[in-house]
């Protein structure tokens, strides 16, 4: 358990305790109870892939598609993928009401590299071989007489590995900074042309539907579809996940 | 003598006189009513006693007690003359005697029957009840008849007196008939019980013919047009039976057509049109065909109040009592349960959605089938709604179908509730199997699928179940964004740049020193050449070219950066050499270094000499310096 899980609100046996009962009630198929443990848990700072996953499942139960998906793709952000996580969003986007049509934009390479690899390993990776070089270099200077060249050969490794690790890291960072993904929570969105409320109709959209956020004005943002749609819809439909 | 048709014209005759005279009505009517049943010691009420075709020497006695007192009385009269059809004229009189009173007393008291005499017969009416508080009485008047508990009081346009159209129905209102001028003998009345409503609440719509003619037949009857409303049947008389209604005072036979249950679907003010009748009056080829039209009518229609549950029908209105009814709550595997959720109540009937069966996927529930049974009362719809499903368990275990909520708005109390039931727990086993036990309702397909439905079916898909731990993980920002990343990160490069900092620093400062020790042994070299000038004229050559030695040499090696003391002549030269310095310079160096030689061991006293060689080391310095 994280540090942040320890202190605060609940002891851990508490989390616990609040955790199965959630687990208890949705056995009993009181969503609603289920779900209030379920948040009140994340609210307390004892979240996680698992509580938001049990938590998705339970909007999923419960009928609501667009907070189902979203505490599922959360779930996944944190955790990585999971047998039933994935089959679980699996079970929500076919119940979802939009089918996104046409050829999928293509997406920038950023991303897709992004999305291919977990960021904290990444960080890690370079965070160790960068130190690790540094080291050896410090050591072969301080230690002249010790090895030398393998000492040398070690820290280039180290090195070399930190420049990759370093560029795939950049590339996390700048997805992070940059590329917002939402799900839509109403359970219909329309999509204007402009942000406003008086702005041609686009398109609609549904709860559950993935969109990517561009730009937020006001009260409206910038959404755009899988296959490059884009239109200003109400903030509060969706949800940055 | 025979007579022959003198008698049989004069009976002739006289029938035809008695065919046209006035018709007096046969029966003389007596009652009396009260406005009120329950009064104070303290309030007054009225009493009213009615006589109908009563002879002229007809003697009225009104009822006297000692419980009550007379405060004041009046009498009076009214003759009706109706002319219909070609029949004779019907009159009628009626008398009314209104007696205004007190009771003396609390208690349940008895007004005492009125009496009528005429033609040697006595009438009475029938005693009055009244309940009689200290004080005063609270509520509204009501009415009690004594003598024709059938007729409703004529006089009660004058009072707030019960719905005459409405039988025993105490919630029925209806509003007063109104005679048409034109067909005063025969007309056709809408009526409404109430024309203020909610939404979904029921009012009954009542048409009636109002004659005071004989009726053959009706022909042919047009309902109004009823848009907004959802409409039931509550009454549709196939014989014309009438009642005697009063009206203005004017009896007449009251013929019930319809009687209709109106629940409005949409709020505002709706418009209910005439009705219209085509009636046939007299007998056989006296009568002769009519045709009528109704009052119109109109309805305020109110919206349900705020704060109905989400999601909740307008039809949803009434008082509604929901239950579950399940055939058997532990089946074997392929054995179908029947479900019936049935709604009864007062309200809508047939509008009335009951709120779906839900229950998990390895209960298999097919679509249902709604039958409906009204049971009118009076004049109210009510009845109940049954939605049967049938169930089809798919897997063995223990299942629960969730409790069901039906939302309502009860208008009586204003207020909205929920009618529910409660879950129902299944046990499902594994069986021997056979479809023998199937419900006769079952469709050959429910069959069949019970047939291929015995077994325990696994399949995958559906929802995954929720995970049983979990690892908590608190809020948190990317490894990349946590402060020791950006030091860890951060720190070789500065020890890098910390490192090539200090090298540079001790270089410059390496650098700097041994600068600085020739830039001050030079300063110092032309300091003492400066002191040595002050000696070129003085008596001691030997202290002027020792002075001007020192400060050469001293030059030299603060240019040089070794020492030159002990080095020959062509050992400096070659020094000088090696170190750049051209061969002027390098003779100058070596003549002045060899005229202090000189001059400290007696040599060069001429001051011209000493000039000299001064001049000579001050260019040598000059020179280098510049």
């Amino acid at each position: 358990m994280s540090d942040a899980a320890t202190q605060g609100y609940y002891t851990a046996e508490e989390a616990e305790a609040v955790f199965q009962q959630a687990n208890d009630a949705y056995g009993r198929e009181d969503y609603a109870t289920a779900q209030a443990h379920y948040e009140k848990l994340i609210a307390h700072g004892f979240g996680g892939p698992d509580v938001l996953y049990n938590l998705g499942t339970t909007h999923l139960a419960r009928g609501d598609l667009g907070r189902a998906v979203l505490a599922l793709e959360q779930a996944r952000k944190q955790g990585g993928r999971a047998s039933d996580l994935e089959a679980n969003l699996s079970l929500a986007r076919a119940r979802q009401v939009d089918k996104v049509v046409g050829a999928a934009a293509d997406e920038a390479f950023l991303p897709r590299l992004a999305a291919a690899t977990d960021g904290a390993a990444v960080a890690w990776v370079f965070f160790v071989a960068w130190l690790v070089g540094f080291a050896l270099l410090l050591f072969r200077r301080v230690f002249p007489s010790l090895r030398r060249t393998a000492v040398a050969v070690v820290a280039g490794l180290c090195l070399t590995a930190a420049v990759p690790a370093v560029l795939l890291l950049g590339a996390h960072i700048w997805v992070h900074q940059n590329v917002h993904e939402a799900v839509v929570l109403s359970p219909t969105l329309v999509a204007r042309e402009l942000p406003r409320s008086e702005g041609r109709s686009l398109f609609e959209v549904h709860a559950g539907l993935k969109v990517q956020l561009l730009e937020e004005t006001g009260k409206y943002v910038r959404i755009r579809l899988p296959n490059g749609l884009e239109g200003w819809a109400e903030r509060d439909g969706v949800a940055e996940i | 003598m025979r007579r022959t048709g003198s008698g049989r014209t004069a009976l002739l005759a006289v029938l035809a006189l008695l065919a046209t005279a006035p018709a007096w009505a046969a029966d003389i009517e007596f009652y009396q009513t009260v406005d009120r049943t329950e009064v104070g010691t303290d309030d007054t009420f009225k009493l009213t006693v009615v006589v109908v075709d009563a002879p002229s020497n007809a003697q009225v006695r009104l009822p006297e007690s000692n419980d009550f007192e007379v405060l004041s009385s009046s009498r009076g009269s009214q003759r009706s003359i109706s002319l219909s059809g070609g029949g004779p004229a019907v009159i009628q009189d009626i008398t009314r005697h209104e007696l205004l009173m007190r009771p003396l007393r609390a208690g349940k008291l008895t007004i005492p029957p009125a009496t009528l005499t005429a033609g040697g017969r006595t009438y009475r009416t029938d005693a009055v009840q009244l309940t009689v508080r200290e004080g005063h009485a609270s509520g509204a008047p009501q009415a009690q008849q004594g003598g024709r508990n059938a007729l409703p009081d004529p006089f009660r346009n004058f009072r707030n007196m019960p719905d005459p159209f409405g039988g025993d129905d105490s919630d029925m209102e209806a509003d007063e008939p109104v005679i048409p001028r034109g067909d005063s003998d025969l007309f056709l009345r809408a009526s409404l019980d109430r024309d203020d409503l909610y939404v979904g609440e029921q009012a009954t719509l009542s048409l009636y013919i109002y004659s005071r003619v004989d009726l053959s037949s009706v022909d042919a009857v047009t309902m109004p047009k009823l848009e907004g409303f959802w409409t039931e049947e509550v009454e549709s008389p196939t014989q014309l039976t009438g009642e005697q209604k009063v009206v203005d005072g004017i009896p007449y036979r009251a013929y019930l057509l319809r009687r209709r249950a109106l629940f409005p679907v949409k709020s505002g003010t709706l418009l209910i049109t005439p009705a219209e009748a085509d009636i046939t009056t007299g007998f056989l080829f006296a009568g002769h065909r009519v045709h009528r039209v109704s009052n119109g009518l109109k309805v305020k229609v109110r919206p349900l109040p705020s704060g109905a549950p989400p999601n909740m029908s307008n039809a949803n209105v009434g008082s509604w009592r929901m239950s579950l009814d399940v055939s058997q709550t532990r089946v074997e595997l392929g054995q179908p349960i029947t479900v019936k959720v049935i709604l009864e109540g007062q309200g809508n009937v047939k509008n009335v959605t009951p709120p779906k069966l839900t229950g998990p996927a390895s209960l298999k529930i097919y679509e249902p089938t709604t039958t409906d049974r009204l049971m009118p009362n009076r004049n109210r719809i009510q009845g109940r709604r049954v939605v049967e499903y049938l169930v089809m368990p798919q897997r063995t275990g223990t299942f629960t179908l969730p409790e069901l909520r039906f939302p309502y708005f009860d208008p009586s109390r204003r207020q909205y509730e929920t009618a529910r039931t409660d879950p129902v727990t299944i046990t499902v086993e594994a069986g021997a199997g056979g479809v023998s036990s199937l419900p006769s309702t079952m469709t050959p397909s429910q069959v069949a699928d019970a047939a291929n439905e015995q077994k325990n079916v696994l399949t995958t898909g559906g929802l995954r179940p929720v995970r049983a731990q979990a690892h908590f993980v608190g809020p948190s920002q990317p490894v990349w964004m946590r402060p020791f990343f950006v030091v860890g990160v951060l720190a070789p490069l500065g020890l890098l740049a910390g490192v090539a900092f200090v090298g540079g620093m001790r270089g410059r400062l390496a650098t700097r020193s041994e600068a600085g020790r020739g830039r001050q042994q030079a300063k110092a070299a032309r300091k003492r050449l400066a002191e040595a000038e002050k000696l070129k004229a003085g008596a001691d050559a030997g202290a002027f070219y020792v002075e001007v030695e020192k400060a050469m040499v001293g030059f030299l090696e603060a240019q040089l950066g070794f020492p030159v003391g002990g080095l020959t002549r062509e050992a400096l030269g070659e020094k000088l050499a090696a170190a750049g310095v051209d061969a002027e310079r390098r003779a100058r160096v070596l003549f002045v270094l060899e005229a202090c030689d000189l001059g400290r061991y007696g040599g060069g006293v001429e001051p011209g000499e000493r000039r000299k060689v001064l001049a000579t080391a001050a260019a040598v310095m000059e020179g280098w310096a510049a």
